[in-house]
């Protein structure tokens, strides 16, 4: 017995130093375990108070607001911005070291105007472009090695706006989309030279297991884009990826097959966490979390590996939220269920699910009708990032308490256009005076730890550190901690503009930065998230702000 | 009198097509800019500016359904929509900003959409066709404002589909870097590095090499029968007379 008990405590151990960052905030998940945790310990609850502004940057990119999640590497930061315009700085100083500006893109391109992050490795930085171009820069310079387009834009209707993940000797990134009529997939090419090794469609083609649960040619453009990052166990040899939702977004007549069982597996592998061999590109298993998805809930979303006990049992456990709150743990070899729980305190999708991860009482808008659905197609929580700390076994949640009025129309596919098939204002929830909270959740018995209210909406990414702080920002401006254990705020900072990207840290020479992303969203779910507010004025921008202990003080 | 009828008329079956006009505005509106986070239904907003209300006149409107709005998502639209349903929208976003009876096709400028039936709409189609994956045309070349401008753009079209899979490309030539060989579409050889197309699978890779690291010679065992390999002859045919279609020599 205590011979387990030891053996359990190493196991974990590992687990633990294997999904924290140390000096390097190396990719966009912190580590490829995407915790968003960082081991360093100077900055923590006894000197939060002390937090200064060491130096930020203007990107001078102000197309839209700063989304990417800063890598630093040997103390160089690699920054991109909304047109991918790429730098690299000295992280300690904010100097610039090197700049690479992508060329416009055309007018008629059409798609988001954003970049979420960019991957360093093998040498090189890579990152995607809105008119799909997948490109490799020289980490020391900034010279373009290689680019490459994977899709026309102006036919899919797709972007790329996801920061690329590098597994082993090849680059992997998602695209949009899947709120179109279009087939989404997983791209990987060879970091080396560009050239394609696989692609994964996240829809499979006639002949293929899971094509019978498409109505007809519905697979053509049934969506499913895999917009966001995924993560990668190299013991397991694994990569996760979440998948988008189905389209027509709002109306599934013309793509659920007559008859289905709307408990499992409709309409593969949409809104569904996937595991892929990163050599082939096959898939290894799957799970879907919304079957015949009618609500825009995309399963996109980071997939947090970590090693837990449940039940008794130490699990190689997989942690992924989707866009309704609905987060799935599961065991991350098998794929098999090991629980589920809702994060959104007002949820009327659905009435609950099942100890095996079924969902009951679905309330589907129907055509022609409106129905209010909470949470809203923005998510309970967007598509930032959460994180999750070992120390405390939480995982840190920005949720916002929204719903839409959806009305389902049944118009016909047209390749690469708009396919949502619906009108779906977002409001407040009803009765309330609170509209998001950041809380605390165990992943293992799926109970809340901690909750802190906000007033209006939380759309910034969760940093979490072993000095046990959580950070984020709000739409405000003001970038603030929380005591990780107990959900106090204990500091904050006015930055100027409204959060809407990530925060990361990371040390040079012995000393300890967080650096966060600044500006507010001017589109899409920014956009619509303000004008709930219209007494309010989020700022825009596009600076980094990177904060410090006093060097006195350290 | 008559005369003054024979105007009335005029007047009367000119308010009727105009009403008809901005009905399919409407619709062309509602499949195109209302949708998602963009203008919303009847242009109120649901995440892009709203557009009712905002007193702009029928030049600004059709100039920005045109020519987009630089950095932001709003793209152009002169050649994503058809030329009756570009005046279409215009005249229905006129209507929401309070011009009750819009003119129509004011928007001299802008091109022509063709029309194509029978092989070549088949072999637009075929062109481009997604389910192709990077085996279609459209992954190298780039017609009728699709496709990636890997290749120039093409100025004679194959007379048959023999000549078609027959067709030489005295362009690619083989490269060799880092002491591997690969057949190369060379865009440049200025001093900063020579650039070219890596064609040895598709899609191409566009390498930019440091200088004096690239030795290229003039011929290549790559042919482009070989990218083409997944069309059949009707296939190919059709793509043929598409190409014959839309490029004018």
């Amino acid at each position: 017995m205590r011979f387990s008990l030891i053996l359990l405590t190493i196991s974990s151990a590992i687990a633990q130093d294997a999904g924290a960052t140390h000096a390097d905030w190396p990719h966009y998940g912190g580590t490829q375990f995407s915790w968003r945790y960082s081991a360093l310990d100077q900055i923590n609850t006894s000197n939060i108070k002390s937090l200064t502004p060491a130096w930020l940057f203007q990107t001078g990119d102000y197309a839209e607001n700063l989304q990417a999640t800063p890598i630093v590497v040997d103390g160089v930061m690699y920054l991109i911005t909304a047109r991918a315009r790429v730098f690299a700085l000295d992280a300690a100083t904010g100097r610039e070291i090197w700049r690479y500006q992508s060329p416009e893109v055309p007018r008629n391109v059409p798609g988001f105007i954003g970049s979420r992050g960019l991957a360093v490795s093998d040498g090189k930085v890579f990152f995607g472009t809105k008119d799909n171009y997948m490109v490799a820069l020289d980490q020391k310079t900034g010279r373009q090695l290689w680019k490459v387009n994977i899709d026309d834009a102006r036919q899919c209707g797709c972007n790329i706006t996801a920061a690329p993940l590098v597994v082993k000797d090849k680059v992997i990134v998602g695209g949009t989309g899947g709120d179109g009529a279009h087939r989404g997939y997983i791209t990987a090419l060879y970091t080396k030279n560009g050239r394609l090794a696989w692609r994964w469609y996240v829809i499979p083609g006639p002949g293929e297991k899971g094509n019978e649960t498409w109505k007809g040619d519905s697979w053509k453009f049934g969506g499913g884009s895999p917009w966001l990052t995924g993560s990668y166990d190299p013991a397991l040899n694994l990569l996760y990826w979440g998948t988008g939702n189905a389209a027509a977004d709002f109306y599934d007549a013309e793509r659920v097959p007559a008859g289905s069982d709307k408990t499992k597996d409709v309409n593969l592998y949409t809104a569904s966490v996937v595991a892929l061999d990163p050599d082939t590109g096959k898939l290894r298993w799957h799970h879907q979390e919304v079957p015949a998805d009618v609500w825009d809930y995309d399963s996109a979303y980071e997939v947090l590996l970590m090693d837990r006990e449940i039940r008794g049992r130490l699990r190689q456990v997989l942690v992924h939220m989707n866009k309704s709150g609905l987060t799935s743990v599961l065991d991350r070899a098998t794929g098999e269920f090991l629980g589920a729980f809702s994060v959104p305190e007002v949820r009327t999708w659905i009435a609950g699910i099942t100890e095996d991860g079924k969902l009951v009482g679905r309330n589907e808008p129907q055509l022609g009708k409106t129905t209010t659905i909470c949470p809203s197609a923005a998510g309970a929580k967007s598509w930032n990032s959460m994180a999750y700390s070992p120390r405390t076994g939480f995982l840190y949640v920005p949720v916002n308490e929204l719903c839409n009025d959806i009305t389902p129309n049944n118009r016909a596919a047209e390749e690469g256009k708009n396919y949502m098939n619906g009108e779906f204002p977002v409001k407040l929830a009803a009765g309330r005076s609170t509209y998001s909270h950041v809380d605390a959740w165990d992943p293992v018995t799926g109970k809340r730890a901690w909750t802190l209210p906000y007033k209006y909406v939380l759309l910034a990414s969760m940093l979490a550190t072993a000095g046990d702080l959580v950070f984020t920002g709000n739409p405000e401006g003001e970038f603030f901690a929380m005591d990780a254990k107990t959900g106090n705020r204990l500091w904050s900072y006015q930055t100027g503009a409204g959060h809407r990207g990530a925060a990361v840290s990371y040390a040079v020479n012995g000393r300890q930065f967080i650096a966060t992303a600044t500006g507010w969203h001017s589109s899409v779910v920014g956009a619509a998230a303000a004008a709930l507010f219209p007494d309010q004025d989020w700022r825009l921008g596009s600076t980094l702000v990177v904060f410090a202990l006093p060097e006195a003080s350290r | 009198m008559k005369r003054v009828l024979a105007v009335l008329a005029l007047a009367v079956s000119c308010f009727a097509q105009n009403a008809d006009v901005v009905k399919q505005g409407e619709q062309v509106f509602a499949k195109t800019c209302a949708t998602g986070y963009c203008h919303g239904d009847k242009g109120a907003s649901s995440g892009a500016p709203r557009l009712a209300g905002r007193g702009f006149d029928q030049a600004y409107i059709a100039n920005v359904v045109a020519r987009g709005v630089p950095d932001t998502g709003m793209a152009s639209f002169a050649t994503r929509l058809s030329r009756p349903e570009f005046t279409a929208v215009v005249a229905y976003v006129a209507t929401l900003n309070g011009i009750a009876n819009p003119t129509l096709g004011a928007e001299a400028e802008l091109p022509a959409a063709r029309a194509l039936t029978g092989d070549a709409a088949r072999g637009a189609e075929l062109f481009k066709e997604a389910m192709r994956g990077f085996g279609r045309c459209s992954t190298c070349h780039e017609v009728g404002g699709f496709g990636i401008p890997v290749a120039a753009p093409i100025a004679k079209v194959p007379e048959s589909v023999a000549a078609f899979r027959a067709l030489t490309t005295p362009k690619v030539k083989t490269a060799v870097l880092d002491g591997e060989s690969m057949p190369a579409l060379v865009l440049s050889e200025r001093k900063q590095g020579p650039v070219f197309y890596d064609l040895t699978s598709a899609p191409p890779v566009q390498r930019n090499a440091p200088p004096g690291s690239v030795k290229f010679t003039d011929d290549s065992a790559w042919r482009h029968s070989s990218v083409i390999g997944a069309y059949n002859d009707s296939e190919l045919a059709a793509i043929l007379a598409y190409l014959r279609a839309v490029i004018k020599p």
